[in-house]
C-alpha cells in the first residue's frame, strides 16, 4: 500500500520534472527570480524559492538564459530573459511535453 | 539580531559554500530577494517582520549546504553506476591487505619474551590501518573513468562481447606461449640465473638455495610441470582455431583446476627446495597462486550468469 510518504516523493518526482520547462517558458520576457516566482504561483505552478533561484543560475550557466543587473524603482535586482539557445530548447521541449501529455491522457482514461 | 541581520547570515552560510568567482554575485541577487520575500510574508500576516518570521522564512527555504548545492551543476566524483563496484573492490582490497599483513607476521620470527597472539593483533591493527590507501586509489582510477565518461560519452558506448575473440589477438596467444615455455625451461634449471648473471661465480649457498629437493624431482614436479606444459598445446589449438571454442574453455578451466589441486599436493608434500628458506618462499608462492586462481574461479562460478525465472509460473 503507497503511503503518503511516498506519494509525496512521487509527487515531488512528477514536478521536478517538469520545473525547468515551467520556468523556461515564463522567460520569453525579462523577468527577476521574485516576480517570476510570483507569475508562476498565479498560474498553479508554485515553486520553492530555494529551488527556483538557484536554478536560473543553473540555465544561466547552460548557455539558455541571458541576466544583467538593473535598478528600476527599487533595489538592484537580476533580471533573467531566454536567448536565442533558450527559445530553442523552450520549443522542443514544449513539443515534448505535449507529446507526453497526450499520450499520458490516453493512458490514464482508465484510470 | 535584526531581520538583515538573520538574513545576511543565511546568505553568508550560502555563499561561503559556492565557488569564488560565484559567491558575490549569488550573495547580492540572494540577499534582495529574501527580503522581498519577507516583506511580502509581513504583508500577508498583517504583522511587523521581526527574527522569528525570518528564521521561520529561511528554514523553509532550505539549508544553507542544500541551497548551496543547487547552485552547481551536480558532479558525481564516483558514477553512481559505479557505486557498487567501488565498495566491493574497496573492502575486498583492504581484506587482501589486512590478510597479507597477518600472514607476513604468522611468517616472521618472534621477538624475544612475545607471543604470536600479541604479533597477530598487532599486524591485524597495522593491516588495518594501512590498508585505507587502496579506496583512495580505487576513487582516482573510478573518478578519472567518470570523468572521461562525462566527457567523451562516445566512447564509452556498449558493443557485444564475443566470448569465443582471443583476448590479447594472437600475438598476445603467442607471446604467453612463448612466456610458458621461458618459465617452463627456468623452473626446470633455476640455478641458470645465477649463472647467467653472476657467470657461474654466485656464492654456493645461493645454488643451494635453488636446488630442487629429490622427492620434489621425482614425483610432484613432473607431474606439475606436464600440467603448465599442457597449456601450450591448449593455446596452440586456440591459435589455429582462431577463436576460443566451450570445448577449449573447458579444457582451460579443467588444467587450471588439476593446476590448483597439483599445487596443493605439492605444498602439502614435502620440501620443494633443498634450503629451509627457500623452501618457504617456494611453498608460500605456490599457497599465494592456489588462493588467487582458486578465488578467480569461484568467483567466476558464482558470478555466472543463467538466465532463470525467479519464481517459476507453472503453464495451464
Amino acid at each position: 500500500m503507497v503511503d503518503l510518504d511516498s506519494f509525496s516523493k512521487l509527487e515531488l518526482e512528477l514536478r521536478r520534472g517538469v520545473v525547468v520547462l515551467a520556468t523556461l517558458s515564463q522567460l520569453r520576457s525579462k523577468r527577476y527570480g521574485y516576480e517570476l516566482r510570483q507569475a508562476l504561483a498565479e498560474k498553479g505552478m508554485p515553486i520553492e524559492e530555494g529551488t527556483l533561484y538557484p536554478l536560473l543560475r543553473r540555465l544561466e550557466s547552460q548557455g539558455v538564459l541571458d541576466s544583467e543587473w538593473r535598478i528600476e524603482d527599487g533595489p538592484p535586482r537580476r533580471y533573467y530573459v531566454l536567448n536565442a539557445e533558450g527559445r530553442k530548447l523552450l520549443k522542443k521541449l514544449a513539443a515534448a511535453w505535449l507529446a507526453m501529455n497526450g499520450a499520458m491522457e490516453r493512458l490514464l482514461e482508465d484510470a | 539580531m535584526n531581520t538583515q541581520d538573520v538574513i545576511d547570515s543565511y546568505v553568508g552560510d550560502v555563499a561561503a559554500l559556492l565557488p569564488r568567482k560565484q559567491r558575490n554575485d549569488v550573495a547580492f541577487e540572494l540577499r534582495h530577494l529574501l527580503t522581498e520575500q519577507l516583506a511580502d510574508r509581513a504583508e500577508a500576516t498583517g504583522r511587523p517582520a521581526d527574527a522569528a518570521m525570518t528564521i521561520d522564512m529561511l528554514r523553509e527555504f532550505g539549508r544553507p549546504e542544500q541551497v548551496a548545492g543547487r547552485y552547481r551543476v551536480p558532479f558525481d566524483v564516483v558514477d553512481p553506476l559505479d557505486a557498487e563496484s567501488f565498495v566491493r573492490a574497496s573492502w575486498i582490497g583492504m581484506l587482501v591487505i589486512w590478510v597479507a599483513h597477518l600472514i607476513s607476521a604468522y611468517g616472521r620470527p618472534l621477538a624475544e619474551g612475545d607471543s604470536l597472539l600479541r604479533a597477530l593483533g598487532e599486524a591485524s591493527m597495522q593491516g588495518f590501518m594501512g590498508s585505507f590507501w587502496w579506496p583512495g586509489v580505487l576513487v582516482v582510477c573510478f573518478g578519472t573513468s567518470a570523468s572521461l565518461r562525462r566527457k567523451k560519452p562516445l566512447v564509452a558506448d556498449w558493443s557485444p562481447r564475443d566470448p569465443s575473440r582471443i583476448g590479447g589477438g594472437r600475438a598476445g596467444l603467442v607471446l604467453a606461449i612463448v612466456g610458458i615455455g621461458c618459465g617452463l625451461w627456468l623452473l626446470a634449471q633455476p640455478t641458470w640465473i645465477l649463472d647467467f648473471f653472476w657467470n657461474g661465480r654466485a656464492a654456493p649457498q645461493a645454488y643451494g638455495a635453488l636446488t630442487y629437493a629429490e622427492s620434489f624431482l621425482s614425483l610432484q614436479g613432473p607431474i606439475l610441470f606436464g600440467l603448465i606444459a599442457l597449456y601450450i598445446p591448449l593455446y596452440f589449438a586456440v591459435l589455429m582455431k582462431g577463436q576460443w571454442t566451450p570445448l577449449l574453455r573447458h579444457l582451460e578451466t579443467g588444467l587450471g583446476v588439476l593446476g590448483n589441486g597439483a599445487m596443493i599436493w605439492t605444498i602439502a608434500a614435502g620440501p620443494v627446495l633443498i634450503t629451509e628458506h627457500g623452501d618457504r618462499t617456494a611453498r608460500g608462492s605456490l599457497l599465494l597462486i592456489v588462493v588467487i586462481t582458486s578465488l578467480i574461479l569461484a568467483y567466476q562460478a558464482w558470478n555466472a550468469i543463467r538466465p532463470a525465472p525467479s519464481t517459476w509460473v507453472p503453464s495451464r
